[in-house]
């Protein structure tokens, strides 16, 4: 009782902190983060508590921002690039042809799905500082016949104490892959776990987010989420379709994660990361369920090779409890992956995953026993804007009665700004 | 125990006893939050924490800040600048940093932009006092005048960007650092001007001196084959001429039939010497440098900053290797 109490006040109090925080609260938070650093000699301390303690009280917005005693001499002036204040915008375009012996059982929204030629996804990345504060991104995906808001959201540029907070449509961070768009990825479908966890476009929705960098002398990252958990594309182990009515701070899909990294030396360094999550599902009577997730990241990248080529090895492990009318679920996928990036044009990798069945699952009632996938890929970069990629797999669900070949060939290209991935 | 029979509505209360397992698990956020409210870092230090992209420009960091400042440089100076791992270890000198020096012209377009975001250091963004783009204050080379397209490679559209192999340049990034600093850290101004006074005194003997050997070499001595289309500014300096380059068009590598030209080009002109980064690939520099009984120079990508060497040093080593080659 009193723990479940005490979670709910604090789940509501976050969402409320970040959903609604004062403009005075935020301005004054911004002021003090920036008057720490200058070291004029001529303010005393007291001058600038008095000064500061003014713009708290007033509640003034537009001072936010402004540091008190922090010279603003303008430095070198900006002579003659073009200056714009549009967004970087780049459109990404993601077209396969692919060829399956056997019926195609693809779990993910932008994977090739029948035999044939099929356009995944087009891509229109829109990013930008909205002011000193915050930063909006934007992935606007089409398809054939249709525009979806795939992510739009917010990130703070200025808070302090190491937090950094994101409100919006997002993917959520839970670990690796999850997080990223299919032209990060090594392959060209995505992993039948995430597929079968989440849903066709991974796990996402609108909400909000906050992330802690924390001060350990390592990389050490904490974040925590909120978002809706309905979404048949996005939150299937959820609430999924289901139309539901959020009552309270438990209706919705919590999302936490911890992320670390260890860099051994200049070549060698490994991610580690944890996730969590936890929210109610669709099965009725108050039934939740969570998903527990580790994920490992090791790469090996000479840091003086001429041919700029690196090893890793990423590999993701979920699991899954849900609670039913008649009892709890239980299931857990996972999938391996090494890449081995040879030279600037070319790439291998290979990929094994495993995603076990349950009987009686309302989600997926065929899938009572596991479901095996290997795949191998090489990659043709011509150049850091465009790729080919042949990708063939052999899918094993134990549960049907035929094992399915399949082969795709798959092309990126991608014009405008030039986006940075994140490691 | 699971409890299923409980009212079939949802939306009444919960109910207890019920789930204890995931009602537990939501805990994990309230320990995560209650984390978030307590830590707060405050690194102690009184130097000032400057973090540069490039070795070349902490070195003049470390030259025009001495003593007063921590200087921690993000890639390492063997390697691509253009193709740097954005490691999340990056995070933690950017979260602390007083200010941040980089090349600018895109060079870091590829790896930085995430991690400054992540940094969550209002500090050093651009447009704040923190942040200084060396590329600001330099007299930017090639700068395309006509409409640019990915189909010429990758060019940068706002000019070269491997400016620091040319020390007149890198002398007014370390003036536009000095005055940085001087800004951030206004008790020691004067201190910042004399060790400016120095660097560039010394700076300017060794780029003088280097000047005047260079152009007493004869005419066709001072032509050579580059890699990659980076090393404008050295060939400026010191009155050099690029004859023809590898890479067929920047960022793209290099063909057969494009080397064979490359090889007609340097037996008509005579020129014998292939510059390169010490991070480009040396296979088919060496075969072409056997063909024309050449020589290939493998130039220092930057100041081997962590090891002590200063940009003066590393200066006057690079047109020393240059040197040595071309008067063969």
């Amino acid at each position: 009782m009193g723990l479940t109490s005490v979670t709910r006040l604090i789940a509501f109090l976050s969402v409320c902190a970040l959903t609604s925080a004062p403009a005075s609260v935020l301005g004054s938070v911004f002021a003090s983060t920036s008057t720490s650093t200058s070291s004029a000699g001529e303010v005393s301390d007291v001058d600038r508590a008095l000064i500061e303690s003014a713009f708290g009280a007033s509640g003034d917005g537009d001072a936010a921002g402004q540091s008190v005693g922090s010279s603003s001499s303008s430095f070198a002036s900006f002579s003659g690039a073009i200056q714009s204040m549009n967004p970087e915008i780049s459109l990404i375009l993601d077209a396969a042809a692919a060829y399956f012996d056997g019926e195609p059982m693809q779990l993910g929204g932008h994977d090739p799905n029948k035999t044939g030629f099929s356009l995944q996804q087009l891509e229109l990345h829109m990013a930008g500082s909205v002011d000193p504060f915050f930063r909006l991104d934007a992935n606007i995906v089409f398809a054939l016949f249709g525009v979806e808001v795939e992510e739009v959201y917010a990130t703070t540029l200025a808070l302090p104490y190491g937090l950094q907070a994101r409100g919006g449509q997002f993917l959520t961070r839970f670990g690796r892959i999850n997080a990223t768009h299919p032209h990060a990825w090594s392959f060209v479908d995505q992993p039948l776990v995430i597929g079968k966890f989440f849903g066709s476009e991974g796990n996402r929705g609108l909400g909000a987010e906050l992330s802690w960098l924390s001060p350990l002398p390592w990389y050490f990252e904490v974040s925590l989420s909120a978002n809706n958990a309905d979404g048949e594309c996005c939150a299937r182990s959820f609430l999924g379709a289901d139309d539901f009515e959020v009552r309270g701070p438990l209706d919705l899909l919590y999302t936490t994660t911890i992320k670390q990294f260890f860099p051994f030396n200049d070549s060698w360094s490994l991610s580690l990361g944890l996730s969590g999550q936890f929210g109610p599902n669709a099965s009725g009577y108050h039934n939740r369920t969570a998903i527990f997730g580790t994920d490992v990241y090791l790469r090996y990248r000479p840091v003086d090779s001429a041919e700029r080529s690196a090893l890793s090895l990423q590999a993701e492990g979920l699991y899954r409890r849900r609670q039913i009318p008649d009892g709890l679920l239980d299931d857990f996928g996972i999938y391996a992956q090494l890449v081995w990036n040879i030279t600037p044009e070319w790439e291998v990798g290979g990929r094994f995953e495993h995603v076990s069945g349950v009987s009686d699952d309302p989600l997926d009632p065929d899938w009572t026993r596991p479901r095996r996938r290997t795949s191998l890929e090489a990659t043709f970069y011509p150049s850091h804007f465009s790729r080919l990629r042949l990708q063939g797999s052999y899918d094993e669900p134990l549960f049907a009665s035929q094992p399915v070949y399949v082969a795709m060939f798959s092309l990126e290209v991608m014009i405008g700004a030039h986006g940075a991935h994140s490691f | 125990m699971l409890d299923s029979s409980s009212s079939p509505s949802r939306t009444a209360r919960p109910r207890e006893g019920a789930s204890n397992w995931l009602r537990a698990s939501n805990g994990l956020g309230a320990v995560a939050i209650a984390c978030l409210l307590l830590v707060h870092p405050t690194p102690a230090s009184a130097k000032v924490q400057v973090v540069a992209t490039l070795p070349d420009l902490a070195a003049l960091a470390e030259a025009v800040g001495g003593d007063l400042v921590e200087v921690t440089a993000l890639a390492k100076p063997n390697q691509d600048p253009h193709y740097v791992d954005g490691r999340p270890s990056f995070l933690i000198p950017l979260s602390r940093a007083d200010l941040l020096l980089v090349n600018g012209l895109d060079l870091e377009v590829g790896w930085l932009p995430p991690l400054l975001t992540n940094a969550r250091n209002a500090k050093i963004m651009p447009g704040a006092s923190g942040y200084l783009d060396g590329s600001l204050v330099i007299h930017r080379l090639e700068v395309p005048n006509s409409r640019i397209d990915r189909a010429m490679g990758d060019i940068h559209p706002g000019g070269n960007p491997h400016y620091l192999y040319d020390p007149r340049a890198g002398l007014l990034v370390a003036e536009a650092i000095a005055e940085r600093l001087s800004t951030i850290d206004r008790d020691h101004e004067a201190l910042y001007r004399t060790q400016l006074a120095a660097f560039s005194k010394a700076l300017t003997e060794v780029s003088d001196a280097a000047m005047r050997k260079f152009a007493e070499l004869p005419e066709a001595k001072r032509q050579l084959v580059v890699y990659h289309q980076s090393l404008v500014y050295l060939f400026d300096w010191l009155g050099l001429k690029e004859i023809a380059a590898l890479e067929p068009k920047p960022g793209i590598a290099p063909n057969p039939s494009h080397v064979a030209d490359v090889l007609a080009t340097m037996r008509k002109a005579g020129a014998r010497v292939i510059i390169q980064e010490e991070f480009y690939p040396r296979r088919l520099s060496d075969t072409l440098a056997k063909m024309t009984h050449g020589e290939i120079v493998n130039l220092r990508g930057g100041a081997r900053f962590e090891e002590g060497e200063t940009y003066v040093q590393r200066i006057e080593r690079s047109s020393e290797a240059l040197y040595h080659a071309l008067s063969q």
